[in-house]
């Protein structure tokens, strides 16, 4: 356990707090089973990779935390929060409050600058222009992207998307960051910048969730890893990361 | 070929909504253009039209009985020049004893007539059956024109010459050859002592002509028997001026209908050929040449055009010829009523002109695609970004504007010629709305004029004798004074009409006089003033154009050994160019033996019109009381017509908002994912994708009202003028700052209904699945 918070609570001698629980998680589409009863407990400050091959539930996994998708049955619980009672709009406002999401495409709005795709995420809760642009504006500089605020996503490269991406999904301070393949659309050079950023970002305590083919990311971003088959919990490991 | 039929088919199943939208918006558009196309062809020359239908008598002659035999007149119908004739029938003049539809008490021209069809005068029938055994009338009546229940006139028994009938049918015919038809055997109780014969001549086009034929009928049977003809051409003047009135504001309306189903249609069809133009990149990898997937666009876009013409044009016929009876319900008679019909030609024009701008709008965009190497045309199908949008998107971030609103804002200027073209279509829904209601208000304001609203509410008539009716007891003077004196009235008004002739005029005019008040010719004036005393007259537009007189004018009224000097102090709104208004005084002075022949009264508020008829009929059984007559017909017509083409145009424009949000979140399906995976709520995208058309709503208010007020301010002069009616400043004038506000909000309603349930059904788009299907 490298990061902040993990490391704190373990010099208290206190555990960290549970942020996302998963009990005997379904999720089945027409006859076919996506998740078969998944467990998972994520502490505050960890690093969590979920690995597998193709097709064995890591994004249905992904989405059943992200509140983007309902279980068939079980329960998902993220920062306290039940989400399977939620409906459309209290789970809207709980990833709203909760979690950032990175994509592997990036999912920027085209016609929007990257300082407006950044506050966009809190001007959705209210927050007025001005102050939301101040805070984007303040991610960029620490993402170091401040000089292509004013650029738009299709003159933006792969790495500088995805970083605009992740200030996006840091904007309201969430609880969890959830990160879909996030280098699985970069170039190698890209990659390793996306991995130095989520690391970074671990170590001074956000909580990771990752969904990844590339065990280079997982080794060098996660400090555990969950690996998923046929939509069960084949196997979870801790790692020492590489970083 | 094969190929390129089955990944149409395989289209049209992959994108059932756009099919369906597709084939809905050609629907209704389709039958707006039949319905719009049929009122303008209803309306225009619709005396010709039935005329036509029925193979109309265009000389009705009427022989003396006594004076020709069944052969000479038998000759007639093969003079040379007759290209058709009907008859000899039997014709007799009868007393009728009681109302029957329009006939009142009185003599009647029956005609003994052994079926209502035939090579001239083909009698439309439209209720119960043919005269054909004893005790059977078939009386004549516009279509549609009869009571239900108790007071129906179909099954009614009646009594003509003092023979018992029972009416078994009600028909129309638009020679007016007869007033009822009974069966030649039946005829002869009626003791018929003349012969009518119905003729179409080879040449007949003018009066002249007509003078001609009927010169040399007159000249085949002996001296004298010939009574009386009755040319087609007179009948057509009299009814032609009051459907002409409505022809200019049908004609906007028809021009809006077809803009506005032209505008939604393009913008639907090359909406969604524009939309499928990364499938176009996918077919051209997959080895389909060019011309392949231009056929396939073609065919997609096709058949659910085609199916929605057809069901259009189909529905559109169904629903025009009753709403046609009731739209023009109440106008001058028989004629109109018998000229409404599905006009051949107006369903080829939907069914040709339709699939041809569907083909021509799917065909622009398709062969743009066609041009495209397959990786341009499949990253050409998301939502394009322009330098002018990012402009106003970047702005519009800044703003203090509720986000959702903000982005919605900003999403017609990634598409501009989509917007423009569903802007164009909301400006004219816009436009229409705003002229409908200018044309109610006016027509609202003019019927209430017309009709007098207020100034009375009971007409009294007196029963005549030579009518067969029961006279009154009391004389004239003792009649104002006892309906006067009965519980509720206020005031009394007699009025009665007298024949008189304007020195140096030929043509014979008739006064209409009143004794008491003229309120309702008071309400009526819109020039000058209404007559105050002696000498002076009122008159309607039609008569101060007809006679070449103005305002202010003194005229000389003359009859037999009497003339009296008058002046025109005032001009009327409407009313028949032979009649003119003056007060007792004045036409006792030129017809000395004048008498009431009907009395208007103004009851107090509150009474009851039907017990103030009773007590009059116990007063006197020789008077005739009826509650004053309150909706205009004209009026009514014409609202009844723009508020149905009204909704009609309206739904097109609404349909063409929900096409285009439609496309918009099919086109835009990953970015609202995204928005949703960030914190979007439901309520927030719903807002979203409903402000971006609210926008070009308020954009449509803002360019449609002044449109709709320009169109009704050049509109009603001329549908006044066509219509012999002179629209006072109040009448035209009916824009209220109250009514302009909601008029421009309009533009936002139509745009909001239009938006929501597309705008809803995007904001309950699974994220997940859009996310991850990259």
């Amino acid at each position: 356990m490298t990061s902040r918070s993990v490391n704190e609570a373990a010099a208290n001698g206190a555990t960290p707090k549970v942020v996302v629980r998963l009990e005997e998680v379904r999720k089945e589409f027409g006859e076919a089973e996506a998740l078969a009863g998944v467990s998972l407990e994520i502490r505050a400050g960890e690093a969590v990779a979920v690995m597998g091959p193709s097709g064995c539930g890591k994004s249905t996994l992904l989405n059943m935390v992200a509140g983007l998708d309902r279980p068939s049955s079980g329960r998902v619980v993220v920062h306290g929060e039940d989400l399977t009672g939620l409906n459309e709009t209290g789970l809207a406002l709980f990833r709203r409050r909760r979690i950032g999401m990175v994509f592997q495409f990036f999912n920027l709005l085209d016609d929007l600058s990257a300082l407006d795709n950044v506050a966009l995420a809190a001007q959705l809760t209210g927050t007025p222009a001005r102050q939301a642009r101040r805070r984007a504006q303040e991610l960029l500089d620490e993402l170091g992207i401040a000089d292509r605020r004013n650029a738009y996503p299709a003159v933006l490269s792969g790495g500088e998307r995805q970083r605009v991406a992740v200030a996006r999904a840091l904007m309201n301070r969430p609880a969890l960051l959830l990160a879909d393949e996030p280098t699985g659309a970069l170039d190698s050079h890209a990659g390793e910048q996306v991995m130095d950023l989520l690391l970074d970002l671990n170590q001074i305590g956000q909580t990771l969730l990752l969904v990844t083919h590339d065990p280079r990311l997982a080794t060098r971003c996660a400090n555990r890893v969950v690996d998923l088959a046929d939509g069960r919990v084949a196997g979870e490991r801790s790692l020492e990361r590489a970083g | 070929m094969r190929a390129v039929w089955q990944a149409a088919r395989a289209a049209v199943r992959r994108r059932r909504l756009q099919t369906l939208v597709i084939a809905l918006v050609v629907l209704v558009s389709t039958m707006t253009i039949v319905v719009a196309l049929g009122l303008l062809d209803a309306a225009t020359a619709p005396f010709e039209r039935a005329f036509a239908r029925q193979q109309g008598a265009q000389v009705t002659a009427t022989f003396d009985a006594a004076k020709t035999r069944p052969g000479q007149l038998a000759d007639t119908t093969r003079m040379p020049g007759v290209a058709a004739a009907a008859g000899p029938f039997d014709q007799a003049v009868a007393t009728l004893d009681q109302p029957v539809t329009v006939h009142d008490p009185g003599p009647v021209t029956v005609v003994g007539r052994a079926d209502p069809a035939g090579p001239v005068d083909r009698v439309n029938l439209w209720s119960g059956h043919w005269a054909t055994g004893p005790g059977e009338v078939v009386f004549s009546s516009p279509p549609g024109l009869d009571h239900d229940g108790p007071h129906a006139a179909l099954g009614s028994r009646v009594t003509v010459g003092g023979v018992p009938l029972t009416v078994v049918g009600l028909a129309s015919s638009v020679s007016q050859s007869a007033d009822a038809w009974v069966s030649p055997s039946q005829i002869t109780a009626l003791h018929p002592t003349s012969v009518q014969l119905l003729y179409r001549f080879a040449h007949a086009d003018g009066d002249a002509e007509i003078r001609a034929d009927t010169a040399a009928l007159r000249a085949a049977v002996p001296g004298g028997a010939l009574t009386a003809t009755q040319s087609y051409l007179d009948l057509e003047r009299a009814v032609e001026h009051v459907p002409s009135a409505f022809v200019p504001f049908l004609m906007v309306f028809g021009i809006l209908g077809l803009l506005v189903s032209a505008l939604i249609v393009g913008n639907v069809v090359s909406g969604a050929v524009v939309s499928g133009f990364r499938h176009i990149g996918v077919l051209k990898a997959l080895g389909f040449t060019p011309n392949q997937v231009v056929a396939i666009y073609l065919l997609m876009v096709s058949v659910p055009a085609v199916v929605g013409c057809l069901l259009g044009t189909a529905l559109g016929d169904l629903a025009e010829q009753p709403l046609l009876q009731q739209i023009f319900h109440g106008v001058d008679g028989a004629f109109l009523a018998d000229s409404l019909g599905l006009s051949a030609w107006v369903n080829i024009v939907a069914l040709l002109g339709m699939p041809l701008l569907v083909v021509l709008a799917a065909l622009l965009p398709s062969l743009r695609a066609r041009g495209l190497s397959a990786a341009r045309a499949i990253s050409a199908g998301s939502a394009p970004r322009g330098g002018r949008a990012l402009g106003i998107q970047r702005r519009l971030s800044a703003t203090r504007l509720p986000r959702s609103v903000s982005l919605g804002l900003g999403l017609p200027f990634a598409r501009p010629g989509r917007s423009a073209l569903t802007l164009a279509a909301v400006v004219l829904g816009v436009a229409t709305v705003t002229f409908a209601n200018g044309l109610a208000a006016t027509m609202t304001a003019y019927g209430n004029a017309e009709e007098g609203n207020g100034s009375y509410q009971v007409e009294v008539d007196t029963g005549r004798a030579e009518f067969g009716m029961t006279p009154p007891t009391h004389t004239d003077p003792q009649i104002q004074s006892l309906l006067g004196s009965l519980p509720g009235a206020v005031q009394v008004t007699a009025t009665t009409y007298a024949p008189a002739r304007l020195a140096g005029h030929a043509k014979g005019l008739n006064l209409r006089a009143y004794r008491g008040s003229s309120a309702d010719v008071g309400a009526l004036v819109v020039q000058g003033r209404s007559f105050h005393g002696p000498g002076e007259i009122v008159a309607p537009p039609g008569f101060l154009e007809e006679w070449g007189v103005s305002l202010g004018d003194r005229l000389t009224l003359q009859t037999a050994g009497r003339q009296e000097p008058v002046t025109v102090v005032g001009e009327t709104l409407s009313g028949d160019p032979d009649y003119v208004f003056t007060d007792w005084s004045t036409a006792l002075a030129v017809s000395p033996t004048l008498t009431g022949r009907q009395y208007l009264v103004r009851l107090a508020s509150g009474t009851d019109v039907g017990a103030y008829g009773r007590a009059v009929r116990a007063a006197d059984p020789g008077l005739r009381p009826s509650a004053k007559v309150t909706v205009n017909a004209g009026a009514t017509t014409a609202i009844a017509s723009s508020t149905i083409l009204t909704l009609l145009l309206g739904a097109v424009a609404a349909l063409g908002v929900f096409n285009t949000v439609v496309l918009n979140a099919r086109e835009r399906r990953r970015d609202l994912g995204m928005l949703k995976s960030i914190g979007m709520t439901p309520r927030q995208v719903t807002v979203m994708m409903v402000a971006s058309m609210g926008a070009l709503g308020l954009a449509g208010g803002l360019l449609g009202v002044p449109l709709g007020v320009l169109a009704h301010a050049l509109v009603v002069p001329i549908t006044g003028r066509a219509g012999g009616i002179a629209f006072p400043a109040p009448m035209v004038e009916v824009w209220h700052p109250g009514a302009i506000a909601l008029l421009l909000l309009s533009g936002v309603v139509l745009a909001t209904l239009g938006a929501l349930i597309p705008s809803r059904a995007a904001a309950r788009l699974t994220i997940a699945q859009v996310l991850h299907n990259e």
